[in-house]
């Protein structure tokens, strides 16, 4: 066919035909840079000879380690709670779902300051639900774990909900008909039939919303405070050694990039990978 | 056991309203064009779409009668159903699929897993009893969900689509296999086809659906002699006529009219085998009561026979042989006189 086309045609074509992906090809070197610059520039400025001395020192191992408990915490409570909401969303026709969703979901675009400082006025010690929540039960949320644990999970559950929702409503509903014309009531159908054949979501939305947690910063920073050793995580603990030490910053910046990179590609190989 | 049904519901453009009996042991195929509300049918049965209006009873206890507020659940409703593609959960093996009704009716593990084996022996699958969906045959998997529906022991069977997801060559073997099974099924059991043959091998009893209601309810023998409308007719190869009956004539919509030799009136219908279409060059002298002339509209070769298709005041079909076809010269069309004897010629009421 191309040999039947004169010689300027054909010549014409082909250079039409390359021009875009060089152009492509440039916007997504553009990008990748973009993406991986900061990346490596962390390592190479990294002071490797101090690292033993930022992990080890207990102030980065405190924050460390309420960093990856808070997350993990707020990733159970997502899961847990996170899990049926998306199966409401996704199964159950009620009135008002729309806006319920809408402000469900609200969280992953809203500024997560702001995302702090609604849930002090909501669960602070004079907040809405904070207030008579103190007076009745003498828990006070706010600058301890359970703030850290709520900031999180305010601003990463969002995250499960939309993959999970988007799972369940991709599958094939008629597996739950099956399961119901065989005897299994709402739970069990949703338990043994439902959740494993959603799991692929489901693993990629904890994914997300641990990752989220794990990063949180700005809605931790204004609701449970930035208290060395009981609110401080990770995040927090970058951004004050910013001013102290660059050196530390970075090092616990690359911390935090291993430990989210480790758990990301095992979970991946576990079960992304797999499909 | 009996099951006794009347479904109405109206879903998007389908406007169901079914009304048929199946007795105990009895095999009924639910048969019609795509669209006509027979998987809807089904899963109604089932419980996985409410009635409107009607009821359904199985054994003389009501599942569900919107107009006296009953409503079984499906999941209460002991009704076994085999879905079209089978629908085995994929993240469970052969025997955790045929357990998992027995163990959502609150059977011990253990005991299910046995039951559950010895459907798959029965169903000479028990060396795949491990294996996930994935790994089986359509065939095999045909059977699982057959053993997964039959586990629970059900008073009501129904099977939509049951070899439709099947390659053609084991289509034949697993229908033969069905059937053994349905025969040893004690209760009312309900195929859902599109295909005559299946439905002509699987069942005692045709129901024929069409645009969501019910268009005939008879025998395989005389829903094929007696068909009672356009898509029956045409399935099994007869002409089919609708007009009314004034003695021995039946006039049709067109003006035009046959001749039969029985007596009849009212709104009838007239069917005519396409064997006994006589065609001829010229106009035909002798007893033939209905002659007419009409053109050659298509000629097409089935086997040794052809059917020809002859536009007129009565459009019919002709069967007749390749060797008719090259003496009256079909293929290149033109006119051509059709006769048929009135007595071949059969007209029953609409």
């Amino acid at each position: 066919m191309r040999q039947l086309l004169p010689p300027g045609q054909t010549w014409r074509t082909r250079r039409r035909v390359s021009a875009l992906p060089v152009a492509l090809g440039g916007l997504a070197l553009v990008a990748g840079v973009l993406l991986i610059s900061p990346l490596v520039a962390l390592v190479v400025r990294a002071p490797w000879s101090q690292l033993g001395e930022a992990v080890t020192s207990p102030e980065a191992r405190a924050a460390l380690r309420l960093s990856v408990i808070a997350s993990l915490a707020a990733l159970a409570l997502s899961t847990v709670v996170g899990m049926p909401l998306a199966w409401a969303f996704a199964r159950l026709d009620f009135p008002g779902k729309a806006l319920a969703r809408a402000l469900c979901l609200l969280p992953m675009v809203l500024p997560p300051v702001v995302g702090g400082v609604a849930l002090l006025l909501a669960f602070g010690r004079r907040g809405l639900i904070g207030q008579p929540l103190g007076e009745l039960t003498g828990i006070t949320l706010p600058f301890g774990l359970g703030a850290v644990v709520l900031a999180e999970t305010f601003v990463a559950m969002p995250f499960l909900v939309v993959t999970v929702e988007a799972g369940l409503r991709a599958m094939d509903r008629r597996y739950e008909d099956v399961a119901a014309t065989l005897g299994a009531g709402r739970w069990t159908a949703f338990r043994r039939v439902t959740v494993p054949l959603v799991a692929p979501s489901l693993i990629a939305g904890m994914a997300l919303c641990w990752a989220r947690a794990l990063g949180e910063f700005g809605a931790t920073i204004t609701f449970a405070g930035n208290l060395s050793g009981r609110t401080q995580t990770m995040p927090l603990a970058v951004y004050i050694q910013l001013e102290r030490d660059l050196g530390v910053a970075i090092l616990l910046s690359l911390i935090l990039t291993v430990v989210s990179v480790v758990v990301l590609v095992s979970l991946r190989e576990r079960f992304l990978g797999t499909r | 056991m009996t099951l006794r049904a009347s479904v109405a519901l109206q879903l998007g453009t389908l406007a169901l309203d079914v009304a048929f009996e199946v007795a105990d042991g009895e095999v009924v195929a639910v048969l019609g064009p795509n669209g006509a509300g027979k998987t809807t049918l089904l899963r109604a049965l089932a419980g996985l779409y409410p009635l409107e209006k009607g009821y359904v009873s199985l054994n003389g206890t009501l599942l569900e009668a919107p107009e006296e507020r009953v409503r079984v659940a499906p999941e209460g409703r002991a009704v076994g159903v085999m879905f079209q593609d089978y629908l085995l959960f994929p993240h469970l093996s052969a025997r955790e699929n045929v357990a998992f009704g027995l163990r959502a009716r609150g059977v011990g593990k253990a005991e299910a897993r046995r039951r559950a084996g010895e459907w798959l022996d029965r169903m000479r699958l028990g060396e795949h009893a491990h294996e996930h969906p994935r790994a089986l045959s359509g065939g095999q998997a045909q059977r699982v969900a057959l053993a997964r529906a039959l586990a629970i022991e059900p008073r009501l069977l129904l099977l939509d689509e049951p070899l439709a997801a099947l390659d053609v060559e084991v289509r034949q073997a697993v229908r033969r296999e069905l059937r053994a099974h349905l025969d040893q099924f004690p209760g009312p059991a309900v195929v859902v086809t599109h295909a005559p043959l299946e439905a002509a091998a699987l069942a005692d009893r045709l129901v024929i659906l069409e645009h969501g209601r019910l268009v005939q309810d008879g025998s395989v023998a005389e829903v094929t002699r007696r068909p009672r409308s356009e898509w029956v007719a045409r399935l099994v190869g007869l002409n089919l006529l609708r007009g009314q009956a004034r003695g021995a004539r039946v006039e049709l919509p067109s003006g035009a009219s046959v001749v039969s030799a029985s007596r009849a009136s009212g709104e009838v219908f007239a069917v005519i085998d396409p064997r006994a279409v006589a065609l001829h060059r010229r106009q035909p002298d002798g007893s033939p009561r209905n002659v007419w002339r009409g053109s050659v509209e298509g000629v097409e070769s089935q086997g040794d026979r052809a059917r020809v298709y002859v536009d007129g005041a009565v459009p019919v079909v002709a069967e007749v042989t390749p060797a008719a076809v090259a003496e009256l010269n079909l293929a290149g069309g033109g006119s051509i006189w059709v006769s048929i004897k009135a007595t071949e010629i059969d007209v029953y009421d609409a």
